[in-house]
């Protein structure tokens, strides 16, 4: 037979055929699932940069009327009049600082008098406030509630004045008399016990004797400060007619914008009647042109005004230099005094310089997109929503985050690896079995949590520390602001401690046992063993521990948010160490704090999406590094 | 009897003082991470846990977890006895003493009543969340750990995973809010303005839109679930390979094809390990605040997310609150005082609560779990 | 059986998308206190069935929130800016003001500070960064340290309106998420100064300062530099819970709770 002789047919077996077709659809289902995670990266880049991409476009569009409308050169003029009201700020500041130094005496008695009543009131203010409100004549007062209210009054009363603050400057007769005058206080006196309002006066007749010899410094300050007055009221009517040229370009934008939705509305609307209605419309709205030329050339034409008030503040401001007091006797002053006197030649040149500046303005020049860029990558000011006109500028954003991720970091780098090493090397299992679930809980608080305990608790806290005198020694201490970098930074810390922990510990862990074992082997404590083998064998283990945990503080963002204090401005340096109790915004906090409050696509709306797509990128680039260590570490 | 580590040991007395040092300095720190984290819970419980609990039976006061939250109002009656209601039992009292004045009128904003609102649209969000990424991220999982060769494909959706488990949660926000509250398809008869593209259906007026799912629960679940996501599938991929290749090896000899393998000889058996780590996965996501804020949260909401609608999907497609943007909201927007400190520390206590019963759960399973498979 | 109910669903999801629920979005000078107790009030009042969600961001989301849909009635503590009206226009919504009360913005410092009065002069240039130590305006020495709101809010724009004279708040000032939290800083921070409303002017730990010889309480609305109206938004076609509750605010029982709150009831000036 034929038939035997022929090959047998490709028959896959039986099991194999069944679900054969199934089987793949199974793989192609699981796949695609696998694929999900690309695409959602993807549909993560795509939407940012569709989003973050307008802004450049749109913020040179801004930047352009800035510069059309006029308001850049009244700018120049501006910068002046800020220098020449900071000046006057620090000259007046000094003039107090010498006059308040010379009556400190005073000023600390009635500080302190006053200070000792307002703990009284404070503590005992509410129960008052009941007394008071009930036994007011149109109500009707109840006697049983306002015995109970007056007898709940008094006991405060007795608490309060069981814990009255010290008085080192006042005598002891001077203490309690004060004391005294307040136990005999009617309840509804409103006026300040006799102590107060003598030291009070007191302190104002020395403040008046101790100006009297720096009459000639107060003329002179009062002399420059006129001087600006000019350029002041200058400013001002420019700014009023420049303000009026951008809104009738903005409005102008605005109505084309809207011309083209309702034309694009009429182009595929159905029904004839309404494309019609809808053409109408649109060409109803179309704006005149506004007219930029003839409000820029009457602002033009105020060149010579401009340069003629500058030259003669410049003139003002020379002769009053030379008329400052040679020296002033309070520490605080003479800096001050210093100060002035330092940045005087500067505030000089820059007003020599201003003439230049408003000759080559030109309101013409195009404003190019790469100073879009740039104005954004390092401009020093994120002003939103303000009457004049917005910038975006991430610096102090960026440097908000970094200096909150420094703190976090030198406190949580020590801890989290210090731990990790004492877990690892010398704990016992009881220590260990105790340690690591309560770190790993860390992990798991929700940073919302921490920003409240923030808020709540642990800023109080650290200003009251600040204000202890054995800690003065601290610099920035006593704190301004309750909520600053310092106060984010050790909530942060706390947070990225279990990421650093568990990686550290993770990287030791895989550090072969037969380097440990050669090196007790040949004699080397476990002190040795520990920093001389197995750290340094862990170490790329260890760095990258440490950037996923930098990684992991710079993206956070509900703690910055509640704690951080959220101050736009760069940090003032000059403070040193002090430079990190001042309050910073991040750039996590700012997405957060203004997604919600803008129109959809204007430009603040996408200066944010930039911003988001700035962080990510950094924190991809810092996850990137971290696992090539890793990498390294495995082979 | 003979220990020759013993032996090393006591042959160097030379840095024996140093290594005292620097073992107590590392113990130091370690600890002082431990008391930091001891002292937080301690006044989180302190000021918490009377909020939550009662001395007498049943020792728990429900009322907090069951109640709407509402203002409170804060008064004196005639006989100066103070009154602190939440608004529903405030106008129940001016309507039972009509006439007779009250005094010393104080109102605090979300402090009165409980929490139950918060409470259910985490859980919502929560559960709703969970299923998505579960059921994508396990099927992910499953691809890898089974089907996958070394390919550039593969190699890519491990580039993808490390990387979206290294992104900010606010950049999940952003991500959330341009595309599933403002360009996802949704089939309407009403196409909003601001739609990117719109395709007819050629069913009645109704068209495929993409304009979004507007701020809703849906959009928040979508979005946590793409920011668990990452975790779910390392850790799924980690349990199925715990299973011992010999399982899949005996299965395929039987005959078996490679899904009925994973059905009946993978899943059953690295099921536990999976649930055990979205244990940890669902602290994460009911703790994020940062995704929700412009996705689904919303600060005051009168009803509980179930209640008062239309139709049983409008609850996919309603604003929920959430238990961290109601905590954000009482440590930003209201002052602390005696009065609202209830509810302040009462919903931080229960959320921590409610965290710590989570991960406490996920570190005893691990534990049976390490115990009870053992290959 | 449950492929009709299936069908029953979807058909519901389809013909009913979105519940009747009354959204009102905006200021938080109005919205954390205000209306909450407004919609209480009216729920109170009989109309237990409607839903309110009040998001109370500041005002400048109030008018994208109306435009898009998402608030069916926007809080305002400005009026609205004329750019704002043609936005909510190109979306087809025609917006109606209602003004509701006046407010003062009240300027608090610290209850230990010796200060008592201010003049309108030194308001401004304290809040434009001109004047940075108390010692300059005769208080004891230290830095001050400006709360303002964020910059959503109509508070920070009137008060920069009003106060300022249009000029950029120093960059030194912080910025804070409401009245609240502003009351709250300067209570705790003796060289502090901020500006609330009316309503979150008895802070405890704060005291309100007279500014040119004018008091900031109700009675002397009239005379006070910083006094403003308060609006709410709606569009003009509204559906029947907003103008049911819009109707509700205006009556005397809801002037009567603006008043209990602390805000000046509309027609009381």
């Amino acid at each position: 037979m034929p038939q035997a002789d022929s090959p047998p047919t490709e028959q896959p077996h039986r099991f194999q055929k069944r679900g054969f077709s199934g089987e793949k659809a199974i793989k192609f289902f699981f796949a695609s699932n696998a694929g999900l995670t690309i695409v959602i990266l993807a549909l993560i880049i795509i939407f940012l940069l569709k989003e973050g991409l307008g802004f450049f476009p749109g913020y040179q569009r801004e930047l352009q009327v800035y510069r059309i409308a006029g308001l850049e050169f009244v700018d120049i003029s501006r910068k002046n009049l800020t220098a020449h009201e900071q000046l006057t700020s620090v000259l007046n500041r000094a003039y107090y600082a010498e006059i308040n130094g010379k009556c400190a005496h005073q000023m600390r008695r009635s500080q302190e008098a006053s200070a000792l009543f307002n703990a009284y009131t404070d503590q005992t203010g509410p129960t008052r406030d009941l007394v008071i409100s009930n036994s007011q004549a149109e109500i009707t007062p109840n006697p049983e509630m306002l015995a109970a209210l007056r007898a709940n009054f008094d006991k405060q009363k007795l608490k309060a004045l069981a814990s009255l603050p010290a008085t080192p400057h006042l005598t002891a007769n001077e203490r309690r008399d004060l004391i005294e005058s307040i136990r005999t206080r009617a309840i509804d006196s409103t006026d300040d016990p006799a102590l107060v309002t003598a030291l009070a006066e007191e302190f104002a007749a020395a403040r008046e004797k101790q100006a009297e010899p720096l009459q000639a410094m107060r003329a002179t300050i009062d002399t420059f400060e006129a001087a600006g007055s000019e350029l002041s009221s200058l400013v001002s009517e420019m700014t009023e007619s420049v303000t009026a040229t951008k809104e009738k370009i903005q409005n102008a934008d605005i109505l084309e914008k809207d011309r083209k939705t309702l034309l694009a509305a009429a182009a595929s609307a159905k029904d004839p009647a309404e494309r019609e209605k809808l053409t109408t419309e649109a060409h109803a709205s179309l704006a005149d042109k506004p007219d930029v030329e003839g409000p820029i050339q009457v602002l033009l034409e105020r060149r010579p005004d401009c340069i003629k008030t500058h030259a003669a503040l410049q003139q003002a401001a020379a002769g009053i230099g030379s008329q400052l007091p040679a020296a002033l006797s309070q520490p605080e002053a003479a800096r001050l005094l210093k100060v002035a006197r330092n940045t005087w030649p500067l505030f000089i040149a820059d007003l020599a310089k201003t003439h230049e500046e408003i000759n080559d303005w030109k309101h013409d020049t195009p404003v190019p997109l790469t100073t879009a860029i740039s104005s954004f990558l390092t401009g020093k000011d994120w002003v939103t929503g303000g009457e004049w006109q917005d910038f975006y500028g991430i610096l102090p954003l960026a440097i908000g985050s970094l200096m909150i991720s420094i703190v976090a970091l030198i406190i949580a780098i020590p801890s989290g690896i210090g731990a990790a090493v004492y877990v690892n090397q010398f704990a016992s299992s009881r220590e260990q079995a105790l340690v690591k679930p309560v770190i790993e809980f860390i992990q798991a608080i929700p940073s919302v949590v921490l920003g409240f305990i923030g808020i709540l608790v642990f800023g109080t806290v650290l200003r009251d520390l600040s204000m202890l005198d054995s800690l003065q020694w601290i610099p920035g201490f006593p704190i301004e602001e309750r909520l600053n970098i310092f106060t984010a930074g050790c909530l942060l810390a706390l947070m990225s401690i279990p990421t650093i922990f568990s990686l550290a510990e993770d990287a030791i862990n895989n550090v072969p046992s037969a380097y440990a074992e050669a090196s007790e082997a040949l004699g080397a404590s476990r002190v040795q063993t520990t920093f001389r083998v197995i750290i340094p064998a862990a170490f790329s283990g260890i760095l990258a521990a440490i950037l996923l945990g930098f990684g992991r503080v710079i993206g956070e963002t509900m703690v910055v948010l509640l704690v951080a204090g959220n101050r736009i401005k760069i940090p003032d340096f000059t403070s040193g160490l002090g430079t990190f109790f001042q309050p910073a915004h991040t750039l996590t906090g700012i997405i957060a704090q203004e997604l919600g409050e803008v129109p959809l696509g204007s430009v603040h709306y996408r200066a944010l999406f930039v911003v988001g797509i700035l962080l990510f990128t950094v924190v991809l680039a810092i996850n990137a590094t971290a696992h090539r260590f890793v990498n390294k570490m495995k082979h | 009897m003979f220990d020759p580590e013993k032996l090393i040991r006591k042959g160097l007395p030379k840095g024996h003082f140093k290594d005292l040092v620097v073992r107590s300095l590392l113990g130091g720190t370690t600890y002082f991470v431990v008391i930091i984290a001891a002292l937080l819970f301690g006044k989180i419980l302190i000021d918490g846990a009377p909020v939550l609990f009662k001395a007498e039976a049943p020792f728990v006061d429900f009322e907090f977890l069951t109640s709407k939250n509402q203002t409170l109002h804060v008064f004196d009656d005639a006989q100066g006895t103070r009154h602190q209601l939440p608004a529903s039992e405030y106008s129940a009292y001016l309507a039972k003493h009509e006439g007779v004045p009250i005094h010393n009128e104080q109102t605090y904003s979300y402090s009165g009543g409980g929490i139950a609102g918060p409470i259910a649209g985490t859980a919502l969000l929560t559960l709703g969340s969970m299923i998505l990424a579960l059921f994508f991220g396990v099927s992910a999982a499953i691809y890898l750990s089974e089907y996958a060769k070394q390919s550039p494909f593969i190699h890519a959706v491990r580039l993808a995973i490390l990387n979206l488990a290294g992104i900010p949660s606010i950049v999940f926000g952003l991500f959330g809010f341009s595309v599933f509250v403002l360009a996802v398809p949704v089939i309407t008869a009403t196409p909003s303005d601001r739609s990117l593209l719109t395709l007819p259906l050629f069913i009645g007026d109704y068209v495929m839109s993409f304009q979004g799912w507007n701020s809703s629960l849906m959009a928040g679940c979508a979005t946590l679930a793409c920011m668990i996501l990452p975790v779910i599938i390392t850790a799924s991929e980690e349990s199925l390979r715990a299973v011992p290749q010999g399982f899949r090896d005996a299965s395929l000899a039987m005959g078996a094809t490679r899904w009925q393998t994973i059905r009946k000889c993978v899943l059953p058996f690295s099921l536990p390990g999976i649930l055990t780590s979205s244990l940890l996965a669902i602290t994460r996501v009911a703790g994020e605040t940062a995704p929700i804020m412009f996705t689904a949260a919303v600060a005051a909401k009168d009803d509980l997310p179930w209640q008062g609608l239309k139709s049983p999907f409008d609850v996919l497609s309603s604003q929920v609150q959430a238990l961290p943007y109601h905590i954000y909201t009482l440590a930003a927007r209201i002052p602390s005082s005696e009065f609202t400190q209830r509810a302040q520390y009462g919903s931080v206590f229960v959320f921590l609560l409610l965290v710590a019963t989570l991960s406490l759960g996920s570190m005893i399973l691990r534990a049976k779990l390490r115990a009870k498979l053992k290959w | 059986m449950k492929t009709i109910t299936t069908l029953f669903a979807t058909a519901a999801m389809l013909t009913m998308a979105g519940a009747q629920t009354l959204s009102i979005k905006g200021s938080d000078t109005l919205g954390a206190k205000l209306i909450p107790q407004l919609a209480e009030g009216f729920k109170a009042a009989g109309n237990k069935g409607v839903k309110f969600e009040i998001a109370a961001e500041g005002s400048t989301t109030a008018f994208p929130a109306l435009a898009n849909g998402t608030a069916q009635i926007g809080m305002s503590s400005r009026k609205i800016k004329d750019d704002e009206r043609t936005f909510c226009r190109t979306k087809g919504v025609y917006i109606k003001e209602h003004g509701i009360c006046h407010d003062m913005l009240v300027v608090i410092v610290n209850k230990n500070s010796p200060l008592a009065k201010l003049t309108k002069d030194q308001v401004a240039k304290i809040f434009t960064g001109q004047i940075k130590d108390w010692s300059e305006i005769g208080g004891a020495p230290g830095k001050i340290s400006i709360y303002t709101r964020n910059t959503s809010s109509g508070t920070y724009k009137d008060w920069q309106k009003l106060a300022m004279g249009g000029r950029d708040y120093p960059s030194s000032s912080l910025k804070m998420a409401g009245n609240e939290q502003i009351a709250q800083e300067v209570a705790k921070n003796k060289n502090g100064i901020g500006y609330v409303g009316l309503a979150y002017a008895k802070t405890a730990g704060t005291k309100t300062l007279v500014i040119d010889g004018v008091e900031p309480v109700a009675a002397n609305a009239k005379k006070y530099v910083y006094a403003r109206l308060c609006y709410l938004y709606a569009p003009d076609k509204p559906s029947a819970e907003a103008e049911a509750f819009m109707k509700y605010v205006e009556s005397d029982a809801g002037q009567d709770i603006v008043r209990k709150v602390g805000f000046i009831p509309a027609k009381d000036l």
